[in-house]
């Protein structure tokens, strides 16, 4: 599964709370369990950059995954 | 894949044909066991298949990965060495943890693991070991390691193995709680204890709200994270002191609520089986934890393909509670 690039703007929109999915990769889960809240305590620029490379980094890491493919389809709606 | 509950001697046997092995069993039976590509802890008890909980002193839980798997390493962390867990074992496909129980290891994982660097960077599956409730206070947790027959109080041990080509492998958890439609709780810090907590913003002790609400300890608090129900279960309540014990960290800024029971546990499994294709063939691994069994709430229920120790924590990713976690494996 390609992994879309880190500039694509529902990276931000997951991290920041604006769009809220319907996730299967528990990793993914836990991790923005704490990324969303710091976003939130914390909506600056260089948070939420940090915030959409470790979301970004951690879906890149386990492309081969069935659950970080699903979910790839369920924000991005590709294949 | 194979998972049985084997004597020291079949054990043995299927060690020095070279097999890799995942064990579990109580202290006295783990010395005995020759060096090899094994790595153990401690825990009588277990769920094996066709039948419920069983508590076994003479007998060794074993997950054999031979088949499907071309290598492993095995590594010994301290707490500060556990920090790079993610980022060692190379084009390793998964990592499994076990951790000594109510060690400074144990508690040092639950806080930091979140923050490791490369966090997720593969699956990381495991457990926290224990002894006999019978033992408690008089035998300490242990984990061994196989390659040297090493066993390990205050150490975790770590095995980081490679799927055979074609295979990937994915981390679950089965949760029987969510959350309720009380209070929002919060805290002013991370920690396994606490005085005071927020109740929907204002601060009050927590003992005192606990006595208060009339809460059922043996339900813990849950947090929602982004849609994974993570527990924190309640290890004691000091009424005179007002201080409230934790087996896992709560954390600064999470909002928590208290449990309710999931109704039909099930049902809950079912929908697990009908929505990720769990069976018996592709469940690697699984451990469920203690406290689902002493407070009774998997009495009589059929847990499915889920066999595997009965854990006092179990790891994925991070430390959870009174959580069923697995290891699937799926064809990439």
């Amino acid at each position: 599964m390609k992994i879309p690039p880190q500039s694509a703007p529902q990276w931000v929109d997951i991290v920041t709370g604006k769009r809220i999915y319907n996730l299967n990769f528990l990793a993914a889960k836990i991790l923005l369990g704490r990324l969303v809240m710091t976003v939130k305590d914390n909506p600056s620029q260089e948070n939420i950059e940090d915030a959409v490379e470790l979301l970004h980094q951690l879906y890149t890491y386990n492309c081969k995954t069935p659950t970080v493919s699903q979910d790839i389809k369920t924000i991005f709606g590709q294949g | 894949m194979e998972q049985e509950i084997l004597s020291v001697a079949e054990t043995s046997e299927r060690i020095l044909t070279g097999k890799m092995l995942l064990l579990a069993g109580e202290e006295k039976l783990l010395i005995q066991l020759p060096e090899g590509n094994w790595i153990g802890g401690t825990t009588p008890y277990f769920i094996i298949h066709g039948e419920e909980a069983i508590t076994s002193r003479e007998s060794i839980f074993v997950t054999d990965i031979s088949e499907i798997s071309t290598g492993m390493t095995i590594e010994v962390y301290d707490l500060n060495q556990l920090q790079t867990v993610y980022q060692d074992g190379c084009d390793s496909t998964f990592s499994f943890l076990i951790i000594p129980g109510m060690t400074e290891i144990h508690k040092g994982f639950a806080l930091c693991a979140p923050s490791y660097k490369k966090f997720g960077a593969r699956p990381l599956i495991g457990w926290v070991s224990g002894v006999h409730l019978d033992d408690a206070g008089m035998m300490i947790p242990k984990v061994f390691n196989g390659l040297t027959g090493g066993r390990e109080e205050q150490r975790a041990v770590v095995m980081h193995v490679t799927l055979t080509d074609g295979k990937t492998a994915d981390v679950g958890i089965v949760n029987l709680f969510e959350q309720g439609d009380g209070d929002i709780l919060s805290f002013a810090c991370d920690g396994f204890f606490c005085h005071e907590v927020e109740v929907n913003g204002k601060k009050e002790n927590f003992a005192a709200y606990i006595k208060r609400k009339n809460l059922d300890t043996r339900l813990p608090l849950v947090a929602d994270y982004y849609g994974a129900m993570v527990n924190i279960s309640f290890q004691d309540v000091d009424q005179e002191t007002g201080e409230v014990g934790f087996y896992a960290p709560v954390f600064r800024g999470v909002r928590y609520r208290h449990a309710r029971i999931v109704a039909d546990y099930g049902q809950i499994l079912a929908s697990q089986f009908k929505s990720s294709n769990l069976s018996r063939k592709n469940v690697l691994f699984s451990c469920n934890c203690i406290l689902n069994f002493t407070y009774g709430t998997l009495d009589g229920k059929n847990t499915g393909p889920f066999v595997g120790p009965i854990s006092f924590g179990e790891i994925a990713y991070q430390l959870l509670n009174q959580t069923l976690v697995y290891l699937q494996v799926h064809d990439a």
